[in-house]
């Protein structure tokens, strides 16, 4: 029947991009090797210490106001002041600078520029008009004329005055 | 004006010849004296400029700044009374004298109709400033934020003294409302073009600006409660109210320099809002949003339309009060943990219920919630900045997005979640910051039913 022979579960089931393997199927969870334990005596042995030590200022009789822990505040300094001190101008980071740092205003300074220069364009050319919010257009692209109340006055739909910009 | 150039000047011997025991009481009533008459310059006038002195004048563009500036006194001795507590008396008496020294050049900077009045009191009101920083700062990183204050400050003031000087002698007056009825420098040349650059630049960096802005941070973080109450609310309006007046000293020149100044400040807006949600001190949050909000107030500023005017204007009282809002309620968490990580002092509504109140109502503020008057201020600037050049209104979109993101950031973390396990004992909130509190609001509130009073518009 079953042409290959069959695998384990741990050997079907390998990671790929889109999951991790589970520590079921890692061997390195069923390792009871003298070196794995003395590790994790170890790591237990700094974790109870820690703890020792924050429960004695938790209990005591006059606690301070706040318990520090030096941990987070070696976490914050490095997040806020020893970014500068750490940073090494390299091609990439330069490259990096550059793209995200002064590419967009080079990129937003274009759109807006580019923008008001075409209504500048159709102000010149007398399609625009301050204060309405569209290009003029024609009245081919009127199907039901019934609502352009203003075809007399020869314009096919209601424009407002020309007023000043806001 | 001189009933409150002068009683504020006079402030300075009450506080150096108060007996010890009336010293907080002196100063505080008589600010709080002083706050309370300088409201009659918000009365109306068809006049262009009011209350005329030779040098001084004032007109809607002023006065509401002039009258933030009075309003604040005694809130920045109120907020200073908790971490003086334990200081000797000759100390707590030289820290609010230093406060005190700052008033009056801060009121002569936004009334004087002199070019060169104008610069002496806006630099003068450096060194208190810097003073407070570096001297009543709490962690050694004060000194490297007192010479970036000072020096970002005074780099690009320098070309703007040159050119006031220039200006002088080229026209013989630097008195405003003559300067407005000169004639324009005609051709667009050079000169034209980096003299207009050289008065901008100073106000760009107190404003500041985006790319110019990396004194704030340190600046706000690094001082004492009432430094930061003062930068954030009085003197980064400095920069947007010299822009406002500025700009109709630049007028004929190239519309080139739009398009820089407004997208560094349209992007910055973004950009440091999207820093706020990556901040773990909770000031340096506060003062990148500041450096966000008077993003928007020198794009509305650069286009210089009545609309954008306004809504410079009120953006910039508004934003103060709530700035300065946040400043003191972070203040409260500081007093009480002496950290500023944001994660160590989170969820203390279940502590401080009473506080947790403030909180929502400054971060519903600071997001611009209708129908407070930030929201006012946001919306006009929007619909300006949509009429010079309708793109502008992604990122303003982005911006506000990201504003109420960051501040809800805020809230939540200080606000709700699990308890912290490290506090063992809190202070309960006392009068004194709930007063506080009260004090910056009712302003807020009272100016929702009455904007015009801010809107540099004439009424």
């Amino acid at each position: 029947m079953a042409s290959k022979p069959t695998r384990t579960a741990a050997e079907e089931y390998r990671p790929n991009r889109y999951v991790s393997l589970p520590a079921e199927l890692d061997p390195a969870t069923y390792d009871t090797s003298p070196e794995k334990r003395r590790a994790e005596a170890e790591r237990l042995a700094i974790r109870a210490r820690l703890k020792r030590q924050y429960l004695l200022q938790l209990n005591n009789p006059k606690p301070p106001a706040v318990i520090e822990d030096p941990a987070l505040l070696r976490w914050d300094y490095a997040r806020t002041h020893n970014v500068y001190p750490t940073f090494r101008p390299t091609p990439k980071t330069s490259f990096l600078g550059a793209v995200f740092g002064i590419g967009p205003i080079l990129f937003w300074m274009a759109v807006f520029k580019t923008e008001r220069d075409y209504r500048e364009k159709l102000t010149q050319e007398d399609k625009w008009r301050l204060g309405f919010s569209a290009p003029l257009h024609s009245n081919k692209t009127h199907k039901d004329q019934t609502y352009c109340g203003s075809k007399a006055a020869g314009r096919c739909c209601w424009q407002p005055p020309i007023v000043g910009g806001i | 004006m001189l009933k409150i150039i002068l009683p504020m000047t006079m402030l300075l011997p009450v506080t150096l010849l108060s007996p010890a025991k009336f010293m907080w009481t002196n100063t505080t009533m008589h600010s709080l004296l002083i706050a309370s008459v300088s409201l009659h310059w918000l009365t109306p006038s068809y006049y262009p400029l009011k209350n005329l002195t030779p040098w001084t004048g004032t007109d809607q563009i002023s006065t509401p700044l002039m009258v933030l500036s009075c309003w604040f006194l005694p809130l920045m001795i109120m907020a200073s009374q908790g971490h003086l507590q334990h200081e000797p008396h000759e100390r707590k008496r030289m820290f609010i004298s230093t406060l005190i020294i700052i008033q009056p050049f801060i009121i002569l900077a936004f009334s004087t109709t002199e070019l060169i009045l104008f610069y002496i009191s806006f630099e003068a009101t450096l060194i208190p400033t810097l003073i407070l920083i570096t001297r009543w700062g709490n962690q050694p990183e004060r000194l490297s934020a007192g010479i970036y204050l000072l020096f970002y400050t005074l780099i690009s003031s320098l070309p703007l003294l040159i050119t006031i000087l220039y200006l002088h002698s080229k026209t013989g007056t630097l008195h405003l409302p003559i300067l407005k009825l000169t004639h324009p420098n005609s051709p667009t040349s050079w000169t034209t073009l980096l003299s207009s650059f050289a008065l901008l630049m100073a106000f760009m960096v107190k404003a500041p600006l985006y790319g110019l802005h990396l004194w704030l941070p340190k600046a706000h973080v690094e001082a004492p409660i009432a430094g930061s109450m003062l930068l954030a609310a009085l003197l980064l309006k400095l920069g947007g109210y010299g822009i406002m007046r500025i700009t109709l000293l630049t007028e004929p020149v190239s519309n080139f320099l739009y398009y820089p100044f407004l997208t560094l400040a349209l992007w910055g807006a973004l950009m440091t809002s999207s820093i706020c949600l990556r901040q773990t001190d909770l000031k340096s949050l506060i003062a990148y949003s500041s450096v966000s909000h008077m993003g928007l107030v020198i794009a509305a500023g650069m286009i210089q339309t009545q609309w954008s005017f306004s809504g410079a204007m009120i953006l910039m009282i508004s934003h103060g009060l709530t700035s300065s809002l946040l400043f003191c309620l972070a203040n409260t968490n500081y007093e009480r943990t002496h950290s500023r990580i944001l994660i160590l002092t989170r969820g203390l509504q279940p502590l401080l219920p009473l506080m947790s109140v403030w909180w929502l109502l400054a971060n519903l503020t600071n997001m611009a919630l209708p129908p407070t008057t930030n929201l006012m201020a946001e919306l006009t600037i929007m619909i300006a900045l949509f009429n010079w050049s309708p793109p502008t209104i992604i990122l303003t979109g982005i911006a506000t997005l990201l504003t109420a993101s960051y501040t809800l950031y805020m809230l939540l973390s200080t606000q709700r979640g699990t308890l912290p396990t490290h506090i063992t004992t809190t202070p309960n909130s006392n009068t004194r910051e709930h007063l506080l509190m009260t004090l910056h609001i009712i302003p807020m509130l009272a100016l929702i039913l009455k904007p015009e009073l801010i809107s540099g518009t004439p009424l």
